[in-house]
């Protein structure tokens, strides 16, 4: 975070003896009832987690919560199927060609560099969290993930920083980020508390044996699924419940590669004599986003080289313009899609040993069900759902304006 | 013809088991008279084959009759003048409030059938129609239209048939299934009829004819294709079916000869003439008898394009397939070939359009008509008594132990990966193929790779409905029902675990019912074939919910 900050913290006791340490903007109070509106939202993102994961004997509460209230089963990511762009969208409610958050990683042409997009001056759209706090509600941010902290920065009336942090994958273990949910809960209560759960997703790509990828997989959905008990405990025990909606989403799913599965475009480009040295790429797991840093003159015959050489690559299932997929400009020229059960591997093919994979369209169905008083019970939906209709509806429960020029997603309680 | 005035059924060879479930079911389409010929002997009345609809959309829906003006302007005959017939569609089954109607001109140069795409009809409503001709007038028929391409339905509810032998005896299973109130529509995978000489398919192991075929020789000709549609629809049941719901058909091969493929077919040789000659009268006298609109209109001779989508809301969309007209040859009787890219079972054009049809679509659920099995069928050894019939009866093992079913998408199986592929690749959810042929019902998941399923990834479900006549395994063994074939059906799915619900010797029909939280599939048997009013019962249920591409056991059926 940048800038010079006037903040508040406050260290909440939790039981067990740990401390969370939560920061506030300058002047928000940290008490109970400092809203009015008593109209509560919590939208939990179980990251990386498959629709066909929930189970009632797996993730009994989470099939429990998504049976009670309102399920999507024709829920999809969208495009480029990462983290932090359909974080991003479900905060902002507006496509990546509006919001400049079209991926991951990114090559910064002005860096000259491929980079995460983990600062908050990347993302050049307003979301529900800085909106709602303008309007006398209050807002917090609880993110597993080191990347999310950074994009999301000050934005949040709340904000509580991952820690501890595991090194390889840099985020917080659920049992840790519930921890703060519940002190965010009740220390901060505010109107819409967004939470990131990463160890499904993070399980998903440390496992590289493959052989106990199933195991460890249903270990972190069992931890998750408790998790989202705590919470759904609380909510209940405080009385909150009535007033709350509940929106479990994931920001993507998690496909699995064979270890000889992958796609390394880089040495296809570099032994092009046009194209050698004058690509960037950046890589997304099941993505892989391409840019001409040669002659603008060159640019067009140079981008129908890279598309053709792409496409001719094992592996490659399509390649888009980024306007096609409304990624907007910093996607570069081209981004390129792998098949199910492949990943990308760039600039190098031991750059990416993950099996577990995401960002391409077969990470696209993703779990997405709101529970609570506040929504329809026992209901299920085949409308098309997508991470980008989260914000307006949380706008739809708390009575929040659409922005300027208007979401791209539309509210699911519509 | 009503049914009391059927001909008497033929003398068989051996007793006739009375199976299991003789209960009756007074049924919704007798209760408001659907389909029932009018008062006054309508079996030769001018419209003694009854009334049809199809192919709903939205705003329209094609309505079907055939009108017999003369007593020598009979099917097939040429003969005939031509005349006028009047349609109305109303709101109620009084005709009190008649929204839509019309004249249409025929005549014997399309064998005096009548198609109307009835028009600017209101989404998702339930409608009435019937013809008037020379103060004759039709039974009155019940339709309904899709519900509107933005609209969410709380549900749909769609019958499910396929492979209906005239000589193996009486579709009972229509009569059942017409009792089913509120069907969306009727989905009809293929077999509509066969083709097949007097005696040369019947009944049971000895092939018994129960009532002759009419044409009483191999249909070969327009004329023969005629009078074989022609003898199919004067079938009472048949009738109320048709009279009860809208149907959405595709053909297999039976529809035009046994095993047809884009040049030829098994039961095609050389002195019957020109293959591609004795198709296109097969395929006019389709187009001409059935409620579809070939080439997406009710015109005849403007093509010959069966595949086809129908959208219902956001719920589902269905892909009808055709996968007879642009196959390639089934290859020998080695495994050679079977996986060759270059051979296909639904030719490229086709392929492309269901793939992207399927990656496209925003609906929920993207249910495809399927004329043959798509799930991978691997057989254990059995042994050689079972495993020729089985071969007989549903092609799925031939007698010298080839592991696959080469006339389905086992044979085909570069064109099952690319669709499987396909459907991983994008991340397509809820995908459910409904499928006919193979004269038994099958509930299976679909796993990319069935070697090591169910370990690997699953990619939609499959339901296979059985045959409303057509032998099957106990049938063509001679032994009793659910004794044989249990073990033929328990090594299948030892060997196949994405198979998960196998019956070889039941026939009937199928209720599809389709909300957005899960696609059920509940299938019901009927007793003896050979008995003209045998009863009906539901047998099992199987579902797949939203998201799991995965089929269950559900506990009981859906409500009538």
């Amino acid at each position: 975070m940048s800038g010079v900050e006037r903040r508040s913290f406050l260290k909440a006791g939790m039981t067990g003896g740990a401390a969370v340490l939560l920061s506030a903007a300058g002047g928000a109070r940290w008490a109970h009832g400092a809203v009015v509106d008593k109209r509560r939202v919590y939208v939990v993102v179980v990251d990386g987690c498959r629709p066909d994961e929930i189970t009632p004997a797996v993730t009994p509460r989470l099939h429990a919560l998504r049976e009670s209230g309102t399920n999507f089963p024709n829920a999809r990511s969208l495009p480029v199927m990462e983290t932090i762009p359909n974080h991003v969208m479900m905060m902002s409610g507006v496509r990546p060609d509006r919001s400049g958050v079209p991926a991951n990683a990114v090559y910064d042409r002005d860096e000259g560099a491929v980079r995460e997009l983990d600062r908050p001056t990347d993302l050049t759209y307003p979301t529900l969290l800085e909106r709602l706090d303008g309007t006398g509600r209050t807002t917090a941010t609880v993110l597993s993930k080191e990347y999310l902290f950074g994009i999301f920065g000050a934005r949040a009336t709340y904000r509580w920083e991952p820690e501890p942090i595991v090194p390889v994958s840099g985020h917080a273990p659920d049992a840790f980020t519930m921890d703060a949910a519940l002190a965010m809960l009740h220390e901060a209560d505010p109107s819409l508390l967004f939470v990131n759960l990463g160890d499904c997703d993070r399980v998903g790509h440390s496992d590289l044996t493959g052989t106990t990828l199933a195991a460890a997989r249903a270990a972190a959905l069992v931890s998750a699924d408790q998790q989202v008990g705590r919470l759904v405990d609380a909510l209940t025990a405080t009385g909150r419940w009535a007033q709350s909606a509940v929106v479990v989403i994931a920001d993507h799913s998690m496909d699995w590669s064979l270890p000889h599965r992958l796609v390394s475009l880089a040495p296809v480009l570099e032994a092009d004599p046009m194209l050698a040295g004058r690509v960037q790429i950046a890589q997304n797991g099941g993505a892989d986003l391409l840019y001409w840093t040669g002659l603008e003159s060159d640019r067009v015959r140079a981008v129908q080289r890279m598309r053709e050489l792409t496409s001719a690559t094992d592996g490659v299932l399509s390649v888009h313009t980024p306007d096609d997929l409304r990624l907007g400009a910093r996607a570069g020229d081209l981004v390129a899609y792998c098949r199910a059960g492949w990943r990308f591997s760039d600039p190098a093919p031991v750059s990416n040993p993950i099996p577990g994979n995401h960002g391409h369209p077969a990470t696209a169905p993703i779990p997405l069900f709101l529970a609570g008083g506040l929504v329809p019970s026992g209901a299920t939906s085949s409308r098309r759902a997508a991470t980008v209709d989260v914000a307006p509806t949380v706008g739809s429960v708390l009575d929040l304006p659409a922005p300027s020029g208007g979401y791209d997603g539309s509210s699911l309680l519509a | 013809m009503t049914a009391n005035d059927r001909p008497s059924p033929r003398p068989i060879d051996r007793p006739i088991a009375r199976r299991r479930f003789l209960t009756g079911s007074a049924g919704t389409a007798a209760a408001l008279g659907l389909g029932l010929p009018a008062a006054g002997g309508a079996a030769t009345g001018p419209f003694r084959h009854g009334v049809a609809s199809g192919d709903p959309w939205p705003r329209s829906v094609l309505l079907w009759t055939r009108v017999t003006p003369t007593p020598s302007a009979v099917p097939g005959s040429g003969l005939g003048p031509d005349v006028s017939v009047q349609w109305q569609v109303a709101r109620d089954p009084g005709f009190a409030d008649v929204v839509r109607e019309g004249s249409f001109r025929t005549g014997a140069v399309r064998d005096h059938t009548v198609k109307v795409a009835a028009g600017r009809l209101e989404p998702g409503t339930t409608y009435y129609y019937r013809f008037r001709h020379a103060g004759s007038t039709s039974p009155t028929g019940r339709t309904r239209t899709a519900p509107a391409t933005d609209a969410s339905p709380a549900g749909l509810r769609f019958g499910v048939v396929s492979c209906a032998n005239w000589q193996a005896g009486y579709f009972s299973a229509y009569r059942h299934l017409a009792a089913h109130a509120d069907l969306d529509a009727v989905l009809h995978l293929g077999d509509y009829f066969y083709e097949y000489d007097v005696d040369e398919y019947g009944y049971g192991p000895a092939n018994t004819t129960i009532r002759p075929h009419d044409p009483a020789h191999e249909t070969v000709r327009l004329a023969d294709y005629r009078r074989r549609h022609a003898q199919y629809k004067s079938d009472a049941d048949l009738q109320a079916l048709h009279a009860a719901a809208p149907w959405i058909v595709t053909w297999d091969d039976h529809e035009s000869a046994n095993d047809a493929w884009s040049g030829g077919a098994e039961n095609h040789q050389p002195v019957e003439g020109d293959w591609f000659a004795r198709r296109a009268a097969a395929y006019r006298a389709y187009d001409e008898w059935m409620p579809v609109r070939m080439s997406g209109t009710a015109a005849l001779g403007d093509g010959e394009q069966l595949f086809r989508r129908l959208r219902f809301g956001t719920l589902a969309d269905l892909s009808m397939l055709d996968l007879r007209t642009y196959r390639s040859q089934q290859v020998g009787n080695a495994l050679a070939g079977i996986d060759d890219p270059a051979r296909s079972i639904t030719g490229d054009r086709q392929l492309r359009w269901l793939t992207d049809g399927l990656s496209s679509s925003t609906a929920q659920w993207k249910l495809v008509g399927n004329p043959v099995m798509i799930a991978p069928v691997v057989f254990p050894p059995l042994p050689a008594e079972v495993s020729r019939p089985l071969a007989d009866v549903t092609g799925l093992l031939p007698p010298d132990g080839v592991p696959y079913n080469l006339d389905q998408w086992d044979g085909y199986t570069a064109d099952r990966r690319r669709v499987f592929q396909h459907l991983a690749d994008h991340g397509v959810r809820d995908t459910v193929f409904l499928t006919g042929d193979i004269h038994s019902a099958w509930a299976c998941d679909l796993p990319v790779d069935a070697g090591t399923y169910p370990l690997s990834r699953s990619v939609g479900t499959e339901f296979v409905c059985t045959s409303v006549t057509s032998n099957n395994l106990d049938d063509i063994t001679g032994s009793p029902p659910r004794t044989t074939s249990l073990t033929v059906e328990a090594a299948i799915q030892a060997n196949n675990r994405h198979v998960r619900y196998l019956d070889f010797d039941s026939h009937g029909y199928s209720v599809l019912d389709v909300t957005p939280a899960r696609v059920q599939m509940d299938y019901y048997v009927i007793g003896d074939r050979a008995e003209q009013r045998t009863g009906s019962s539901w047998s099992t249920s199987w579902a797949t919910d939203a998201g799991s591409h995965r089929v269950r056991a559900a506990s009981a059926p859906v409500g009538r």
